[in-house]
């Protein structure tokens, strides 16, 4: 038995006896090239990939962003859901530019769906490219899709233990909205521990707490947006200067 | 959830790397970090189903090494177990900086005998 342990490339040629590779090809991979194949493609676009469980007020947040930034941001949404297109209808009805992508029953948005999509939606002159993710804590966090920001809601019904039980969503996602604030009085809900507990799986994270329907926490959010948006404009400019 | 992909992706990796050699696998391992939301008797589910669907890989087996997750202190200037997924220092200071758990690839690929 011979064990070859050089690089996967530089093996073979060895039939005939046992032989054991050790190799390092990485799985998701092809998910990873199309998303920095987006990401090239949209260089003057901010993607924020939007993440949360199913209920937890993505739409209404992203119904509520569009209309508030009507005059600031040119503002376009790609909805992913497993079936139905009342979320892009729902984006329509507020004058927002939105694509639905029904995933077929799938849990997660993959990046080859994005960029397909993208041939289907003018997103000319868009400064803010929303990615509603499906609803799901779990399987959209493994997938890169060009987004320069993740963001996370977590609803205070949801409960505040949630960043522990799914720790690789909020490892990943740079901003955690607690939604649904108006309704803190009314569960066991407490925002000091789920920051704290946020904090301990990702230090980094900003956390804002909004409640879209009593407008609380929205203005800090906005200009969150703006915010990330002149940032990725200055620096293509640089980018642009070099 | 997705195990299926997974499952489907290492196949398509395989074919890619290895052409025509795929058929004279007999083993495949692969490495998968506690934060690759891969949970090993799922994935080994779904090769299982794959492979009764798939003939020609039909004795292919599958070992399946979970990786904990380690992550680096910048103050202390060293690595650090995370359980529990707190990504605290013993020292006491929070830290990001993952060396260990994310990773999700194929570590060794064993070829059958020839006869």
């Amino acid at each position: 038995m011979s064990t070859n342990t050089s690089s996967p490339k530089s093996a073979g040629n060895r039939v005939g006896s046992v032989q054991c590779d050790n190799t390092t090809l990485h799985l998701l991979k092809a998910n990873d090239y199309v998303a920095n194949a987006i990401r090239e493609r949209l260089k003057d676009v901010c993607v924020i990939n939007v993440c949360s469980s199913p209920g937890s007020g993505k739409t209404t947040l992203m119904q509520e962003t569009g209309k508030l930034l009507a005059n600031d941001l040119n503002i376009s949404v790609l909805v992913g859901d497993p079936e139905t297109e009342r979320d892009a209808i729902r984006m329509r009805e507020v004058g927002i530019n939105a694509l639905q992508i029904v995933t077929g029953g799938m849990c997660h948005i993959e990046a080859q769906m994005i960029l397909q999509a993208l041939d289907h939606i003018d997103i000319t002159g868009t400064d803010l490219l929303f990615i509603e993710n499906v609803g799901n804590l779990l399987c959209p966090s493994a997938f890169d899709l060009g987004e320069d920001y993740r963001v996370t809601l977590l609803a205070t019904t949801e409960g505040d233990d949630k960043p522990k039980k799914y720790p690789r969503m909020f490892l990943t996602s740079e901003l955690m909205l607690v939604s649904k604030s108006d309704l803190l009085p009314y569960v066991p809900f407490s925002v000091d521990a789920v920051t704290k507990d946020a904090r301990e799986v990702n230090p980094n994270i900003e956390v804002i707490t909004i409640s879209t329907l009593k407008n609380e926490g929205i203005d800090e959010w906005c200009d969150w947006l703006k915010e990330k948006v002149k940032q990725k404009k200055e620096s293509r400019l640089q980018a642009e200067v070099k | 959830m997705h195990e299926l992909s997974i499952v489907k992706d290492i196949f398509d990796t395989l074919e890619g790397h290895y052409g025509a050699r795929v058929e004279d696998v007999q083993q495949i391992q692969v490495t998968a970090g506690l934060l690759s939301n891969v949970q090993p008797v799922l994935i080994q589910n779904a090769f299982d189903a794959f492979i009764a669907e798939n003939r020609g890989y039909a004795e292919m087996e599958l070992e399946v090494v979970v990786n904990d997750i380690v992550a680096y202190c910048d103050v202390c200037q060293q690595n650090f177990p995370v359980h529990y997924h707190r990504f605290v220092c013993p020292c006491g200071r929070s830290s990001s900086t993952i060396v260990q758990g994310n990773e999700l690839y194929i570590s060794k690929v064993i070829f059958k005998q020839e006869k």
